[in-house]
């Protein structure tokens, strides 16, 4: 019974903690970009440069570029892949595509950047750039027969231009610009403007309610709750209810709930930005400079955001709001398990297996990634568990890199289109780069000579490159053509 | 008789396209056979790059996004 209690309560206390403190300035703007994402860029705009005439130097980065842009979803990601393999660029740039999308799409980014640490989003957007690229040309290097028996289809599907605009680049703009200012740890939107005491005399009282329910533990990395943090968690629920009643059906034009969930995301934003501290007697609110900061892009976003035409908005506002239920469901249920699951791994046992960057670490990690399924960005809060108990980040990026493209779902996904014999290629290509991924990075915080690192990408740089040329040196991959 | 098919893998979106769908079947007094497609070859014949997708009549009237009920009273009404 003490035992339950105590899973419980590791769960409840890495889920409070986890409302409570960065995340939001991050997760929050994420949701707004990724539904104007979905909502506000026209496919064709980026579509048109998958055909199948289309130059292997430009399908690629496009298909790159597909990836972190217009696919946050699974709605996106499987017709997409299905249409460029079939009747586009062929299997290397769907492949790529493939590879790129759930690391290199701005929720993905942006919340490992807030959880793990910048260079760990740098690391997983570079490395998986380069690798997406080079697993799309093996690919299409080992199976390029296959490309070349394709359906002789027309271009047609790609030939639709569009163009992003001037309003929606504005509000997209601007939400960057949001995401950035929320989550940036620099001078100025660190610095202190002013600070103001309230008479608020029970709120010394409550914080320390608060650390009584959720004790933290600095030692074992187990954040508490704040003042603050309370104040945010309750913004949260308010927007979760009104957001139930305003969102629903947007397409059918906003109601007065809209206007008001609205006003409580702005809200939520300030106050994260904010510093609430309880002093004796009272309450200290410090406007920072990021406060500052969050208020004038949000303004830019409203500026925007009103030039719109209203099928446009109410587009975005909705697919905002599907992310969210979509997602946040899922990331909180995910980070109580991920509480409860913490009390009961023991760092020696990560010590032991993936404590150091060697290959049979990597091995581990990316066989792990494999096998279990987290769902869409889960894997993050659980790659941070392994790494507050002690795993290595070498490892750590090996997993990070295989657990999103490697899941029993997107293997079936993948082979229900190109069928198995490329599934079991482009599975063990990506456990293989994978592997290599972790021990590079591996490597480098181990403190590698930097010379060491650029040689290994540039050799692999010059095979992908050395096997590109073959590959066309053997003719065009479409006879048709 | 219509013949409405939404294309879509049976993501939340292609969920509540049926149900715009239907709400707007309903609305326009329309007599309608609703059909999902969650085949991808078959989604794919339609030359659509973004789900959920709907189409009237076997001809795809919009994809990529959830239209609004009235818009699609308007298409059913022309068709």
């Amino acid at each position: 019974m003490d035992w339950m209690l105590k899973l419980l309560h590791g769960g409840a206390g890495s889920l409070a903690s986890y409302l409570a403190a960065h995340v939001l300035l991050c997760l929050l703007p994420a949701f707004f970009i990724a539904g104007a994402m979905a909502a506000l860029i026209p496919k064709a705009s980026i579509t048109r440069w998958l055909g199948r005439t289309t130059p292997a130097y430009v399908s690629y980065p496009a298909a790159a570029l597909a990836g972190s842009l217009i696919a946050v979803c699974s709605c996106t990601i499987v017709p997409l892949f299905a249409g460029i393999y079939r009747k586009g660029a062929g299997i290397g740039p769907a492949v790529t595509f493939l590879f790129f999308a759930p690391a290199g799409n701005v929720m993905a980014l942006a919340y490992t950047g807030s959880i793990l640490g910048p260079e760990f989003a740098m690391a997983r957007v570079v490395l998986c750039l380069l690798f997406g690229i080079g697993i799309g040309l093996l690919m299409s290097l080992i199976f390029w027969r296959d490309d070349a028996t394709h359906d002789a289809e027309t271009d047609d599907a790609f030939a639709d231009q569009a163009q992003i605009a001037p309003a929606a680049l504005g509000v997209l703009l601007s939400l960057v610009a949001l995401l950035i200012a929320g989550t940036l740890k620099l001078w100025p939107l660190t610095s202190t403007v002013g600070t103001v005491t309230l008479p608020l005399s029970w709120a010394q009282a409550w914080q320390d309610t608060l650390f009584a329910w959720v004790p933290f533990d600095a030692a074992k990395g187990e954040e508490g709750v704040s003042l603050q943090g309370s104040v945010l968690i309750a913004l949260l629920i308010m927007i979760a209810t009104t957001a139930w009643k305003g969102m629903e059906n947007i397409m059918d034009g906003a109601n007065r709930w809209t206007w008001v969930a609205i006003g409580l995301a702005a809200t939520t934003l300030l106050v994260a930005a904010a510093r609430l501290t309880p002093v004796p007697g009272g309450l200290e609110f410090a406007l920072t400079g990021r406060v500052l900061g969050v208020g004038l892009t949000l303004w830019a976003v409203w500026h925007f955001a009103r030039q719109l035409p209203a099928d446009d908005w109410q587009a975005w506002l909705w697919e905002a709001w599907r992310f969210v239920k979509q997602i946040f469901v899922l990331l909180i249920v995910g980070v109580f398990i991920v509480g409860m699951v913490r009390q009961l791994i023991r760092p020696e046992w990560i010590e032991a297996v993936a404590g150091s960057n060697t290959v049979q670490a990597n091995a581990v990690a990316v066989g792990f990634g494999v096998f279990m399924y987290f769902p869409t960005l889960v894997e993050v809060p659980v790659a941070r568990m392994f790494l507050d108990l002690g795993m290595h980040p070498g490892p750590l990026l090996a997993y990070l890199m295989a657990d999103p493209e490697l899941s029993l779902q997107s293997m079936l996904m993948v082979a229900a289109v190109i069928g198995r014999t490329k599934t079991a290629g482009y599975v063990s290509l990506v456990a293989l780069f994978s592997m290599c991924a972790g021990f590079i990075y591996g490597s480098w915080i181990d403190g590698a000579i930097l010379q060491s690192i650029a040689m290994a990408l540039g050799l692999f740089s010059f095979v992908v490159a050395a096997s590109y040329f073959w590959s066309r040196a053997r003719g065009p991959i479409n006879p048709q053509a | 008789m219509l013949t409405i098919k939404i294309l879509g893998s049976g993501c939340a979106n292609c969920k509540k396209l049926e149900a715009v769908a239907r709400e707007a079947a309903t609305q326009a007094n329309v007599e309608a056979e609703f059909i999902k497609v969650t085949d991808m070859k078959e989604i794919m014949a339609y030359d659509v790059m973004s789900t959920p997708a709907l189409v009237i009549n076997e001809k795809v009237v919009s994809s990529g996004r959830i239209p609004a009920t009235a818009d699609v009273i308007k298409l059913l009404t022309a068709a």
